[in-house]
């Protein structure tokens, strides 16, 4: 079960909406933050905590393909391919990933510091490549910049 | 009201309903998927689109609100062109397996695609390969045949709040299935199949079983609670083998439970009796129906012509009709002259007879299954209402939902406390405390009207009683928090319209005819009609029997004298019930018939009580006779024979005019109709006689506690009902069994690892009275110091256990847990 911070959080969500079912995507959200991935425990914690059926909570999060459904690494960079980024060398950058990082495209790096997610536009064409490493963005990436990157991210 | 028009007829609607609904009120068909009156609109098939004039799109009738001046047209060339490609859509992806579709034939789908012509089709597309689902008991999932119309989910969490089911994943590779996979583990109430347009839910029971064009539908009352709802039953060449419940028929409107939809069979069990049957030494002969009634009428004669008619009693049956239940009390009483006739019901509904009768000044308060919808307060007491009367419970679930707040005072984790907006787990049987509780803070903090009713008789010993019960003292007692118990007053006190639901059932032993009194009191206090307690009678003809006349009258013996004191009869004749399952005790039960010289039981199927029998009596059961239920709610209902009687069985009224008639008595009744006539009379003067206004007085009722715990019997025992069965009648069937075949142990986790039990741990659960052996059901659902059973199964013996006295708070029992080695 949640820890009592990750409780409370969720009953903040909860008092926003009349029905608790709006709370379902954000409480996912945690749950996917606290247990790395969605898995059942995941899934079942959240049903719980929103007095949920399961059927729904899994229903729901299997929708949605932006959730990790798999295990994921610690950290998990999101880069772009899409043609502005792809035109700047965004697929040089996934072989430096993988080659310097061992995390190859859309899986995850054997230590479990990494997973790799390759996107679709990100909305950052102007100042591509760019990625983003869990909510945090970067743009204009080189190897060199991504290494000095994920320095912060062990 | 708002004027539209749907394909030129001029139509005046409710404004605010949506077209799909408008055109459903004035008969015009739109063709629908994911559309059903119970649910929120989904707009996820398009099926039902239409055209309203000056909209560039078409509209999906089901969620678009009809509108002042709307022209729709439901039925155009587009509108059918756009639906044949709906269907062209859904046809590339669902498997062309009708010939093996128990749907097939009245399969909405295939329905439209024969109205709209196949289409041609454009695409082609893998289909799926789901495997079907067919591990659990009553339900197979299709998922291969899944339109992903979601109603099945969304009956099953919004309607049902069950949430069993969910549509897992996105797109082509979605199924249908309980969250994770595993097997489907819920109410088994069968209403997604019904609500499933295609053939992806289906009744394993039924499945293979029949073409629907070769079943031959009859509707039939169901025979188990009182909430008295209409089976459409599915019949080929003699044989029942389906039930469903159909829109528009009946109290229940479509909607049916487990035991309606699954349980029927039971009229199919193989210990049904087929003749009469005579004890010769300690065996059973078969004999003719001459033999038989001779053999009963010469020595019911003897009997009384030595020790009087008093010696000589019956117990009727909440599962027969009306008319034979009648017969029954006229065979007693006109034909024999004795007043002792009584029933199981005085463990259950009697209770609350009476509670209507001494607080209310009324001899009958028939339940409003829809009194639920509106109010703004709904205090449900120590019961599970969505199990006692899974379709009453609906509508409490349905309340909740449209903004009513829902109180419950329960022992244990139930389906309505995880709905409610409070649940104040109080100890089992102390519901009686929590009432006194209630109104001692609703008293002190003058949240009644007192001018109003402190001339109410009754009022000042009411008074004198709770001012005791303060909120720190029923803390003690029910093991909730003072707060709780005020707020739960202050609540219930301060809504506008509240009502109070609480049935009492046969079964359970945790809580008794006072905690009715005691909701009554509460009520009479707020200044509350008797509409506002609704106790809803047990059983198919709880109400009905009890009307025909089946109550002790005339200085007649009870149950309790009868069964528990030997000595008191010479004879008994007992029609269509099994006192050593449904009634405490047991043992003291069989001692009583042991001692009896004359022993008649007259049922369906062999029962534990007709072991001890003298003659054994086969009765047609419900479906193979007519006659009449009426449910809790005072409805008189027909039922109807709708297969062929078992083996020489009659039924019970006609085998009781045929052994007056041995007697030389004439009890009337030449026909059905006669007797039917003879006994409406009967209820119809009765009726009569209670009319009159409610005259309220209080009965202040002091909470007493029950067989405490002591150091060897440590844990309380609660008898209790669950869902799939009702009675034992539904322990013998097929279906039902798959679900729950015997009686289990509920015990909480911590007190399992402190015995070391596991699930399917087999315990011996010894009491002061008896013991008997179960398999644990390891929960958190009981709290810790409380082990729950059902009574329900002849072969659980629980009964063994359990006693009863003259405690009117509960007859909660003490008992010791071991794990068997
Ligand atoms: S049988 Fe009833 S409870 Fe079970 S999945 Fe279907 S609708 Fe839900
Ligand atoms: S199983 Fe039936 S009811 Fe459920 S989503 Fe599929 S087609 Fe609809
Ligand atoms: S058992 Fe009760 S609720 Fe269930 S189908 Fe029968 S009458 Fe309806
Ligand atoms: S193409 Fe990469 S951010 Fe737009
Ligand atoms: S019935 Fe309207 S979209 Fe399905």
């Amino acid at each position: 079960m949640f820890n009592d911070t990750v409780l409370k959080e969720i009953e903040g969500i909860k008092a926003k909406y009349p029905d608790r079912r709006s709370a379902l995507l954000p409480s996912l959200y945690i749950a996917q933050r606290e247990f790395g991935w969605l898995s059942r425990e995941a899934m079942t914690c959240v049903a719980r905590s929103l007095n949920l059926p399961e059927a729904v909570v899994r229903g729901t999060a299997s929708f949605y393909s932006m959730y990790k459904h798999k295990p994921a690494g610690r950290h998990v960079i999101q880069l772009c391919t899409n043609i502005s980024c792809m035109i700047l060398g965004a697929g040089k950058l996934v072989d430096f990933l993988e080659t310097r990082y061992g995390v190859p495209a859309n899986g995850t790096s054997g230590d479990g510091r990494f997973s790799l997610v390759i996107m679709e536009c990100i909305g950052a064409c102007g100042t591509a490549p760019a990625m983003l490493v869990n909510t945090d963005f970067y743009d204009n990436l080189s190897e060199k910049r991504i290494e000095e990157i994920l320095e912060n991210y062990k | 009201m708002i004027e539209i028009t749907i394909d030129d007829r001029k139509l005046s609607v409710e404004k605010g309903i949506t077209i799909l609904e408008a055109a459903r009120r004035n008969g015009i068909k739109i063709p629908n998927l994911c559309f059903d009156k119970r649910l929120r609109p989904y707009g996820g098939c398009r099926m039902c689109v239409v055209e309203i004039e000056g909209g560039r799109k078409l509209a999906s009738a089901c969620g678009h609100p009809a509108r002042e001046g709307m022209v729709i047209k439901t039925n155009s060339p587009r509108v059918r062109r756009v639906r044949q490609s709906v269907l062209e859509f859904l046809l590339v992806h669902h498997p062309l397996d009708c010939p093996e579709c128990d749907k097939a034939g009245e399969c909405a789908l295939q329905d439209l695609v024969f109205e709209y012509g196949v289409p041609e089709t454009r695409f082609t597309g893998e289909r799926k390969h789901a495997q079907p689902d067919v591990r659990g008991p009553l339900i197979e999932l299709i998922s291969n045949r899944c339109i992903l119309c979601a109603k099945c989910v969304r009956i099953c969490s919004q309607y049902q709040g069950r949430g069993a089911l969910g549509l897992i994943g996105r797109g082509f590779p979605t199924v249908v299935q309980p969250a994770f996979g595993e097997v489907l583990e819920c109410d088994y109430c069968g209403q997604c199949i019904d609500i499933c347009p295609t053939g992806a839910l289906i009744s394993k029971p039924y499945k293979y079983k029949a073409r629907p064009w070769f079943l031959e539908e009859k509707e039939n009352i169901c025979s188990f609670c009182g909430v008295g709802c209409t089976l459409t039953l599915g019949i080929r060449e003699g044989r029942i083998l389906r039930s469903k419940g159909r829109e528009g028929a009946g109290i229940n409107d479509g909607n049916l439970c487990g035991r309606g939809r699954f349980g029927f069979d039971y009229i199919y069990s193989e210990n049904r009796l087929r003749t009469p049957l005579i004890k010769e030494g300690d065996e059973f002969r078969d004999a003719s129906w001459e033999e038989a009634l001779t053999y009963v009428a010469r020595s019911l004669s003897s009997i009384r012509d030595a020790h009087g008619p008093n010696s000589i009693g019956a117990i009727g049956s909440p599962r027969c009709t009306v008319e034979d239940n009648y017969m029954l009390a006229k065979f007693m009483r006109a034909g024999l002259g004795s007043g002792n006739i009584a029933s199981s019901e005085a463990f259950g509904y009697a209770g609350a007879l009476r509670a209507f009768s001494l607080s209310f000044g009324i001899g009958s308060n028939p339940a409003d299954l829809a009194s639920p919808l509106g109010r703004d307060v709904i205090l449900v007491l120590e019961s599970d209402p969505t199990i006692t009367h899974p379709v009453f419970g609906l509508n409490i679930l349905r309340a909740k939902r449209e903004g009513s707040r829902l109180l419950v005072a329960d022992y244990r984790e139930t389906k309505l406390t995880r709905h409610s907006n409070t649940w104040l787990q109080l100890r089992p049987g102390t519901l009686v405390a929590l009432l006194n509780g209630m109104m001692n803070v609703i008293m002190d903090r003058g949240l009644f009207d007192r001018d109003r009713v402190s001339g109410i008789r009754g009022f000042s010993s009411l008074e004198a009683v709770v001012k005791e019960y303060t909120p720190a003292m029923v803390s003690e007692i029910t093991g909730l928090t003072g707060e709780a118990v005020t707020d739960a007053a202050v609540t219930f006190a301060n809504a506008p319209r509240r009502l109070v639901i609480m049935p009492l059932a046969v079964s359970e032993n945790n809580k008794g005819p006072g905690s009715a009194l005691a909701a009554a009191n509460l009520l009479i206090l707020l200044g509350e009609e008797p509409s506002s307690l609704q106790v809803p009678a047990e059983y198919c003809n709880t109400y009905g029997m009890l009307e025909a006349g089946i109550m002790p009258r005339g200085g007649g013996m009870d149950v309790f004298d009868m069964l528990y004191k030997p000595g008191h009869l010479r004879a008994l004749y007992i029609m269509g019930e099994d006192p050593l399952v449904s009634m405490p005790d047991s043992r003291k039960i069989k001692n009583t018939l042991r001692s009896l010289d004359f022993l008649v039981v007259q049922d369906i199927v062999m029962t534990e009580a007709a072991e001890l029998a003298n003659v054994v009596l086969p009765a047609s059961s419900w479906g193979e006779k007519e006659g009449h239920f009426i449910n809790a709610g005072g409805l008189r209902q027909r039922i109807r024979k709708v297969v062929e009687a078992t083996g020489k069985s009659q039924p019970d009224w006609q085998i009781l005019r045929n052994l007056g008639l041995a007697m030389g008595i004439n009890l009337g009744a030449k026909s059905f109709q006669d007797i039917t006539k003879e006994a409406d009379d009967f209820i119809a003067g009765g009726r009569r006689e209670a009319e009159g206004a409610p005259r309220p007085a209080f009965h202040p009722v002091a909470y007493e506690p029950e067989e405490p715990c002591d150091s060897e019997f440590t844990y309380t025992l609660v008898t209790r009902d669950v869902l799939q069965h009702s009675g034992n009648m539904s322990t013998r069937s097929e279906a039902l069994k798959l679900v729950q075949a015997e009686a289990f142990l509920e015990i909480n986790e911590k007190d399992a690892e402190r015995h070391a039990i596991s699930d399917e741990s087999h315990i011996k659960i010894t009491s002061r009275r008896g013991a008997v052996y179960l398999r644990a059901k390891v929960t958190d659902a009981v709290p810790e110091g409380v082990v729950s059973t059902p009574v329900h199964f002849p072969s659980g013996g629980i009964n063994e256990l359990t006693h009863f006295s003259g405690n009117t708070c509960s007859r909660l029992d003490a008992v010791k847990i071991e794990r068997v080695k």
